[in-house]
């Protein structure tokens, strides 16, 4: 009896420690999956992708159409809203000012079941809607550009209590130009309002300016172009280069859009490029150019731009040119030349001693 | 009787070991996020799209718009009435406009008098088009308290709100001096103003403060196509780095000084 009452004892214990054994690897387990599962601190991000960036749209009075946007949210969670706000061209390297209120006589809303402008939505990580933009024409709305950026804002995080902090919205936009025409015709002034090279060095000689350049410099080119019209326009074209050797280059102008009554710095392709990421960035970077030309030059060369803007519009012609001398390796040849005489001397006067 | 309670023991303890590892690695591994999984040969999307009924993308003269529904790609349609181009026309390109703030929460902490603090927050721009776009920043008022009226001024840097040369909503100037109090920003990296390229790394300005008001400040902007229209694309990301400062004097009320930073980025036309 007392032999059974230990091994029940014995066999008691052994399960005990079999309970506690299975506690034990249970909590190990659950202490690892608490421990090692938790996902990184990151800051709280924003990022938003809109398609397409740019929408250009010739309309008649009394028409609508419908375009769909793609808004994606590539960050965390977040609640957004959209809203459509005219913006008039800044400067003429195409940046833009959007206005405070809406103006203007074209009529936006969005045909979304869910989704209202200025009234806010919320987009789940990795999420992508189709905004349904529809944009109406008014019968008698006058003819003219109307320009617009729809813009989807995020909302700010809430503030931190203790801690001082600024908390950023994220606005991004996709710009809507729109032309109200009736008969579809547009209105083409277009002018050259600058062409010339960025030169160090300019002399005025005989009421002539003549703009030097060092042989192994690289030329900046300026070709702004002007729209005096009410519509917008896109000039197409190119920069040509011709040498006193008879050597040539072209380069073609970018299409990009002019804005009525405003000015536009003119993109030309092929181009040298820079690298103005530098601690001491070129020069050249201060200023946008239209075209950077790079090369050894020597001697005499006219630049010429012919713009048009389509068809059966008049071309617009401008030029400039330049002089390239080597001048270092003239200077490098000056300092050689006058050490050279140096030493000469210097012999001839020891041998005359 | 001994060696097997030794070798239960041991795998006991291999048991344990095992368990330990397997949950470790096992659980460990890294988040498969939504916005991972795709490439430009897939795209896994979950989200409700509304598409159109035929009769919502019928335009005013009948004729059928449903192509429209969805288009990235830059195209034109014509009808009798309205000629539609989406995306940039000399550039055959379905890349979006995307902007990103790597750090939405701007955080100082607890401000000390004569001890400056910074913080940093990195701004990424992709544009696979046209690549012409620009950031702008401004504040919405001044760094102030949520009770009562204490605010932070905007900084005037080392040479003093007095001085002409200070810095200011579009020219950056030296603030290297821990007397020298207010709230501004620098930026460093791609596209960003030339006024900070040019006045170093020690130099900031103010944030244009929209109750004033003012106009937002420029803060990256890019004239040039990013992508070569004669051969491959070049980088289409741009990134750059906003660093925020602020010191208080020992005058300043106590208390927590928030505001909200506007940041937009829009694509050129």
């Amino acid at each position: 009896m007392k032999v059974q009452s230990s091994k029940f004892k014995v066999q008691s214990y052994s399960l005990k420690f079999k309970v506690f054994k299975l506690f034990f690897v249970l909590l190990i387990f659950n202490f690892s999956l608490l421990t090692f599962h938790l996902s990184e601190a990151n800051a709280q991000q924003v990022s938003l992708a809109i398609s397409p960036p740019l929408l250009e749209l010739v309309i008649k009075p009394g028409k609508s159409v419908l375009i769909a946007y793609k808004l994606e949210n590539r960050a965390d969670p977040l609640i957004a809203s959209a809203k459509v706000l005219p913006f008039r061209p800044q400067g003429n390297l195409g940046n833009i000012k959007i206005e405070k209120e809406f103006e203007g006589p074209i009529r936006f809303n969005l045909d979304n079941s869910e989704i209202k402008f200025e009234q806010p939505f919320f987009m789940k990580s990795g999420d992508v809607l189709q905004l349904l933009v529809r944009i109406r024409v008014p019968e008698g709305s006058p003819e003219g550009d109307y320009y617009y950026t729809l813009l989807t804002e995020t909302q700010p995080p809430p503030s931190v209590a203790g801690s001082s902090a600024g908390r950023a919205k994220a606005t991004i936009g996709s710009n809507i130009l729109i032309t109200v025409s009736d008969s579809g015709r547009i209105d083409v002034k277009g002018k050259i309002a600058l062409f010339d090279v960025l030169a160090k060095l300019k002399l005025k000689i005989l009421g002539r300016v003549f703009n030097f350049f060092e042989s192994s410099d690289k030329i900046p080119v300026v070709l702004v172009v002007g729209n005096q019209g009410n519509n917008l326009i896109k000039p197409q074209g190119s920069i040509n280069l011709r040498g006193n050797f008879g050597e040539q280059a072209n380069y073609q102008i970018i299409s990009q859009n002019i804005l009525s009554n405003s000015e536009r710095l003119t993109l030309a392709t092929p181009s040298a490029e820079l690298n103005c990421q530098d601690k001491k960035p070129s020069d050249y970077c201060k200023q946008p150019v239209s075209l950077l030309l790079s090369g050894f030059f020597i001697g005499h060369y006219t630049l010429s731009a012919n713009v048009s803007f389509g068809q059966s519009t008049p071309n617009l012609y401008a030029s400039t040119s330049f002089i390239a001398l080597p001048l270092k390796l003239i200077f490098g040849i000056v300092i050689a030349l006058f050490i050279g005489l140096l030493i000469v001397k210097k012999f001839t006067k020891t041998d005359e001693d | 009787m001994k060696n097997y309670n030794l070798k239960l023991k041991i795998v006991r303890f291999f048991f344990v070991f095992l368990t330990f590892n397997f949950s470790f690695l096992t659980l460990n591994l890294s988040q498969a996020l939504a916005i991972e999984m795709n490439s430009s040969q897939y795209r896994i999307q979950m989200s409700n799209v509304n598409i159109g009924a035929a009769s919502q993308l019928q335009s005013d003269n009948g004729n059928l718009l449903s192509d429209t529904l969805g288009q990235t790609a830059a195209g034109q349609f014509s009808s009798d009435g309205y000629i539609l181009k989406a995306g940039f026309q000399y550039i055959h390109s379905i890349v979006p406009f995307s902007f990103a703030i790597s750090n939405i929460n701007i955080n100082f902490g607890e401000v000390t008098p004569g001890l400056p603090l910074t913080a940093t927050t990195d701004l990424t721009v992709s544009f696979g088009g046209g690549g012409e776009y620009q950031v702008t920043v401004n504040e919405l008022g001044k760094l102030k308290t949520a009770v009562g009226n204490n605010y932070i001024n905007d900084t005037c840097c080392d040479l003093g709100c007095s001085d002409p040369g200070k810095c200011t909503e579009t020219a950056a100037a030296v603030w290297n001096l821990n007397t020298t109090t207010g709230f501004g920003y620098k930026m460093s990296g791609e596209d960003i103003p030339t006024t900070f390229t040019t006045c170093g790394p020690t130099c900031y300005r103010p944030f244009p403060d929209t109750s004033i008001p003012e106009d937002p400040a420029i803060i990256m902007s890019s004239p040039n196509v990013t992508v070569d229209l004669s051969s491959k694309p070049k980088d289409i990301y741009h990134q750059s780095t906003m660093t925020l400062k602020l010191n208080i004097s020992d005058i300043q009320p106590a208390g927590t000084y928030q505001t909200v930073l506007n940041f937009m980025a829009t694509p050129s036309y």
